[in-house]
């Protein structure tokens, strides 16, 4: 068959008889008409001569194995990739492939809803819905808020009716499949929609929200918008689907009516096998049942389960029902030899996940050396490693699991996703271990390497090994010896042998206790009491401080004496907030306070001389910063290391405009610093505007999108936003900050020393993570920021009236910094362990 | 053409290599008088970087954004350590040695503890580990008395055997070992695993805890010696002497090729990216140009070179690598 298949594509000729094409609908203007679209990546031919045109109204399944160049073509729509040839029509406008983007492919109706989220999940739901209208940065946007709040309350429940979602929630605290719905949602809201593609859409929605979406693909359709719908699961394919196309090796290898094909026919075409594994074939050991000791113990559950080897476990239900966190449980339990959860496990096991790319793959690495770290692992660390010698060791594996061995020496980003899963099977294998733990392991896997797949979990069990296997494939598991049927974290129905059916697995994933209902409502409880206590604390030790301080001297809370105290504060909290931007954006620069210094020197010595030539050169210098941004951006460079070399540039230059400390401060500027309300200490002032203008920007719909930046930036490049624009923007507004924390320096000192900035640089950085951002980015706390700024710098103030030496300054610092991390760390720890 | 990019990727010390060269031949050139004296100036400089530079490369390697900041602390700390315990006389060598790698040591240990118990990113950790050394060095400056300098830590500090500096070949022999650990050992192999992907790694069965407590320990231990050594250069302690090693070890380890990002480090690539930083400083000197033309020729030095090695993101699977240190990177593709 699949040479038969070959032959087919091999010869244009024979299409004519083997390879059914509807006619094209000629009297309606399509949506998109492909014409002989090609495109290769390196060797791979992912797209080979493909026609396709779609007419509104449609519905068209995409199938195909993986590797087929679904994704691909799929980019090439909306303006993700370019095609190498072909040309491109939409609505009837030919598309001139340089200058089409996701952000044209929008503008003209077209967009995807890709398979992994592209949600940011440090915003809430009504800001990813404002991602969707992307903007230049410095664009206007009064009123976003509510405007998109409304839209996207809309959309989720005209698709999803009755889903309920808390649209001012951080997406990071919706479950999966509710992520799945905004994702969706936020897709549909699309103005002018044409054609909307659904990568994968159901893989995380229960039964009952995959039917909804169907039932709305079908009404949107009925309206004349078309849809492309792709999916693994065939059955939903042919459900929703008016027309289903077949890929195959970068070609479309059929077309035609829905209802002229069958799940059998499609497995087919796409190359695999029709799945030939009846209920309770699987060749298990089951006699071994009573005989062997069991290698893992479940307790908790009604009489306890014993898994033993030879066996295959399966576990089901429902998504994120708690079969995962068992595996896991199960896995701890082994390596640290003690019973987590009430499971015991009698041995170390191995372990394959399914999400190659977080969990799986070392990507640095070639396949051969991504497998021998399996059998690394058990060794002395001073052992001896050598990947020749271990070659050898591979080379019965490789037959095994049909790896060809002259790609062992291949890069194992440049397999295939079976390949680099069969390669994550070896590395456990090379393990040793006589418990192996799956962990969806198929996900996202073609037909055939599936099959092959299956033929290897039975040899490996009937080796005497104990297999316990996640799938969210139910028919996968009816490969299973046993399957336990998971519902709200706990096995609830244990199938054996005969009983096993997809069927039954359904009816006892939605049936038992709890009812399906309740699913959809359930969201996470809100952040701890104790946590919620910790986000105080930057503020909370502000406090102790200052009445600590008060207590010792009361002098300290007179206007006179708080400004005294704080102006020291004002550069401090000037760079904090604008290293606050970077460390909001996942980046750090290093060369904050020589930046800041630099300024002092600018304003101190040019400013004063020449005005003018001052104020340009100050300027000037904010544009290179905001150019070093671009630089990084466009090169992706590393930022933590080319800051640090522009924090020699930054010292650089202002040596040579000074290079002894001296100068004078501008009068104006000395104004700006030292004006003076009535009981007011012009430094509080000073502190308090800064906070708040930093607020501001924070609040902005461009600061909103900093902060996705910071979380999830190829995301919101697909969605059409600059990168570019607002990494300059991000530095602007940083190097803003630092400039007048420079300026700032020069009015409080009457003078400048370029080596004045440089202690602000760390001290800036634990002042931002004290105030409880999160240095990987995503978060920025304006308010905690300020606090633990002014909180760092008073506390020399603080042991000069205990009358304790400044030498110990630094060391308290230092103790403030770890200790609030430390107690926050660990109430993570717990309430992730919770 | 293409079998040497592919070389390179797999070897990338050969830039900074490349550099030394270039500078090197540059300096031949504008000095017409380069003794073997003054380069073995440039190479003892270049090997008191490369002690505290190998520690920052196994930390760096580590993945997730790790980098020590306590290592300049830790410098000046042992270095008033050794002079007040050794206070001059050999016989106190052997204690002085023990006392300042303990304290290397035992700080690499509570860097570890932070990052790893209390999960506190490793920048952050280090960085406060070194506030509270700092105060640490301005007690012990307090205690400061003597000047003197043992015999023989002043045989490894400042004397040459057959023209080389003793200090250069401990330098040598550091990478050597170091190499052969990253590229030929069990631990070199896993450090490189868990800088990679730090899930894949535990998954696999990797002890990633003591994988990267070892990194720290490592780190301290060269850090503490580093500053013994330099004490004994510079006849005494004072409470700079470790300031510059802040940023010149991570300058050092990045212009070397390791990635920032973790999962590839390069030994040989150190000790080439010491020497290119010391050149470079040493070529303005001779130019005679000032301190501030210095400083300016050496970040843009270090911002080109990075921007040509991470030539367009030929070599960056790594920015689409799980668990990817955002901080250094953001995700993206092209």
């Amino acid at each position: 068959m699949a040479q038969a298949a070959q032959r087919l594509h091999d010869d244009p000729m024979q299409r004519g008889g083997r390879l059914y094409r509807e006619p094209p609908p000629e009297e309606v203007q399509p949506v998109v008409r492909l014409r002989g679209i090609g495109k290769s990546f390196g060797p791979t031919r992912a797209n080979d001569a493909i026609d396709l045109a779609i007419a509104p109204g449609e519905v068209v399944g995409l199938v195909g194995a993986n590797g087929a160049g679904k994704s691909t073509l799929m980019r090439v729509i909306c303006g993700l990739v370019q095609p190498d040839e072909g040309s491109f029509e939409i609505a009837g406008e030919t598309i001139d492939f340089t200058h089409y983007s996701p952000n044209a492919a929008l503008a003209r109706g077209i967009r995807i809803v890709h398979q992994e989220l592209s949600l940011c999940a440090n915003l809430t739901v009504t800001e990813n819905f404002m991602l969707e209208e992307p903007a230049p940065p410095l664009a206007p946007a009064s009123g976003w808020r509510s405007r998109f709040r409304e839209r996207a309350r809309r959309e989720t429940e005209e698709i999803f009716p009755g889903v309920g979602l808390r649209l001012d929630a951080r997406v990071e605290e919706l479950r999966i499949g509710q992520r799945q719905v905004v994702e969706i949602s936020r897709a549909a809201a699309t103005g002018n929609l044409r054609l909307l593609v659904l990568d994968e859409p159901t893989s995380s929605l229960d039964a009952g929200r995959s039917g909804h979406l169907r039932e709305w693909v079908r009404n949107g359709a009925a309206k004349g918008a078309a849809f492309i719908f792709i999916s693994h699961k065939l059955h939903e394919i042919l459900d929703v689907a008016t027309r289903v196309v077949v890929m195959r090796n970068g070609r479309v290898v059929w077309d035609g009516a829905a209802e002229r094909t069958s799940v059998a026919t499609l497995v087919e075409q796409m190359g695999g096998h029709p799945p030939a594994v009846p209920a309770g074939s699987a060749p298990v050991a089951r006699q071994a049942e009573n005989a062997a000791p069991p290698l893992v113990t479940v307790a908790g559950v009604a009489a306890g389960l014993n898994f033993r080897a030879g066996e295959i476990i399966g576990l089901a239900g429902l998504d994120g029902n708690g079969q995962r966190p068992f595996l896991h449980a199960v896995r701890r339990a082994g390596r640290r030899g003690v019973a987590v959860a009430g499971i015991s496990c009698a041995a170390e096991p191995g372990f394959v996940s399914g999400d190659r790319r977080g969990e799986g793959v070392f990507p640095l690495w070639s396949v051969l050396e991504n497998i021998v770290v399996g059998g690394s692992v058990r060794r002395n660390l001073l052992g001896i490693v050598s990947a020749t010698k271990e070659r050898r060791t591979v080379d019965p594996l490789l037959d095994r699991l049909r790896i060809v061995g002259s790609r062992l020496d291949a890069n194992i980003l440049e397999l295939s996703g079976g390949n680099q899963q069969k390669t994550l099977v070896a590395r456990a294998l090379m393990h040793g271990s006589r418990i192996l733990l799956l962990d969806d392991p198929t996900r996202g896997v073609d037909v055939e390497t599936k099959q092959e797949f299956y033929r290897l979990v039975r040899e490996i069990a009937a080796e005497g090994a104990l297999v316990i296997w996640y799938s969210t494939e139910d028919a996968e598991l009816l490969e299973c010896s046993r399957v336990l049927v998971f519902r709200d974290g706990q096995v609830t129905r244990e199938l054996r042998g005969g009983e096993i059916s997809e069927e039954a697995i359904v009816a006892c994933s939605f049936i038992e206790p709890g009812g399906a209902g309740a699913r959809g409502s359930q969201a996470h409880a809100g952040p701890s009491f104790v946590s919620r206590l910790v986000q105080f604390a930057p503020a909370g030790s502000l406090v102790v401080l200052l009445v600590a301080m008060v207590a010792l001297n009361p002098e300290t809370a007179t206007p006179f004496g708080a400004d005294l105290l704080l102006s020291a504060a004002v550069p401090v909290v000037l760079v904090a907030l604008g290293q606050m931007f970077f460390i909001g954006g996942s980046e750090i620069d290093l060369g904050i306070g020589p930046f800041a210094g630099l300024v002092s020197v600018l304003s101190a010595t040019l400013l004063v001389a020449q005005p003018f030539l001052g104020g340009l050169a100050i300027l000037l210098a904010l544009a290179v910063y905001a150019a070093m941004g671009l630089l990084i951006e466009l090169r992706r460079m590393p930022s933590i290391v080319v800051t640090l070399g522009a924090s020699f540039v930054w010292t650089g230059c202002g040596y040579m405009l000074q290079p002894t400390p001296g100068g004078s401060s501008p009068a104006w500027l000395t104004a700006a610093f030292n004006w003076n309300v009535p009981d007011l200490p012009t430094s509080v002032a000073l502190i308090v505007i800064a906070g708040i203008v930093a607020v501001l920007i924070d609040r902005t719909r461009a600061g909103v999108v900093l902060r996705g930046f910071g979380n999830d930036a190829r995301a919101l490049r697909q969605l059409g936003w600059s990168a570019a624009a607002f990494a300059m923007l991000r530095y602007a507004i940083a190097g803003c900050f630092a400039a007048a924390a420079g300026f700032s320096l020069t009015a409080i000192n009457t003078a400048s020393d370029i080596n004045a900035g440089n202690a602000y640089t760390l001290l800036s950085i634990a002042a931002v993570v004290i105030g409880g951002c999160e240095l990987l980015g995503g978060s920025t706390a304006p308010v905690g920021v300020v606090c633990g700024a002014v909180t760092l710098s008073l506390i020399g103030a603080l042991l000069g009236l205990m009358g304790i030496s400044t030498d110990y300054n630094a060391a308290v610092q230092g103790l403030l910094l770890l200790a609030i991390l430390g107690v926050r760390g660990a109430i993570r720890l717990r309430e992730a362990r919770a | 053409m293409s079998g040497f990019h592919h070389w390179a990727e797999r070897n990338r010390w050969v830039w900074s290599a490349l550099g030394v060269l270039l500078l090197w031949l540059l300096l031949d050139v504008l000095t017409a008088r380069l003794t073997l004296a003054n380069l073995s100036g440039v190479a003892q400089s270049a090997a008191f970087l490369v002690l505290p530079a190998v520690g920052q490369m196994f930390v760096v390697t580590t993945g997730r954004g790790n980098i020590d900041l306590s290592i300049p602390s830790t410098i000046t700390l042992s270095a008033f350590l050794s002079m007040n315990i050794i206070a001059g006389s050999n016989s106190m060598l052997p204690v002085g040695l023990a006392a300042v790698l303990a304290a290397g040591l035992a700080i690499g240990a509570a860097n570890a503890f932070l990052v790893l118990r209390l999960r506190i990113p490793a920048m952050i950790a280090t960085l406060g580990v070194g506030y509270i050394l700092a105060t640490g060095a301005l007690l012990a400056n307090r205690q400061f008395t003597t000047y003197t300098v043992s015999s023989a830590l002043s045989f490894v500090a400042n004397q040459r055997i057959a023209g080389v500096p003793v200090v250069l070949i401990l330098a040598v022999l550091a990478v050597a070992v170091a190499s052969f650990v990253m590229r030929r050992t069990v631990y070199g192999r896993l450090l490189t695993a868990v800088g990679q992907s730090l899930p894949a790694a535990e998954l696999s069965g990797v002890r990633s805890g003591k994988i990267v407590s070892i990194a720290f320990l490592i780190s301290g231990a060269l850090a503490a010696l580093d500053g013994m050594l330099l004490a004994a250069h510079a006849g005494g302690a004072f409470l700079e002497v470790g300031t510059p090693y802040l940023l010149d070890s991570i300058a050092a380890v990045v212009l070397g090729g390791t990635l920032i990002a973790g999962g590839g480090a390069t030994a040989l690539g150190v000790l080439s990216g010491a020497f290119l930083l010391v050149l470079i400083v040493t070529t303005i000197q001779v130019a005679g140009l000032s301190i501030g033309m210095q400083e300016l020729v050496e970040g843009v030095i270090v911002v080109l070179v990075l921007a040509l090695s991470s030539g367009g993101g030929r070599t960056r699977p790594m920015r689409n690598r799980p668990g990817f240190p955002r901080i250094l990177r953001r995700a993206g593709t092209r």
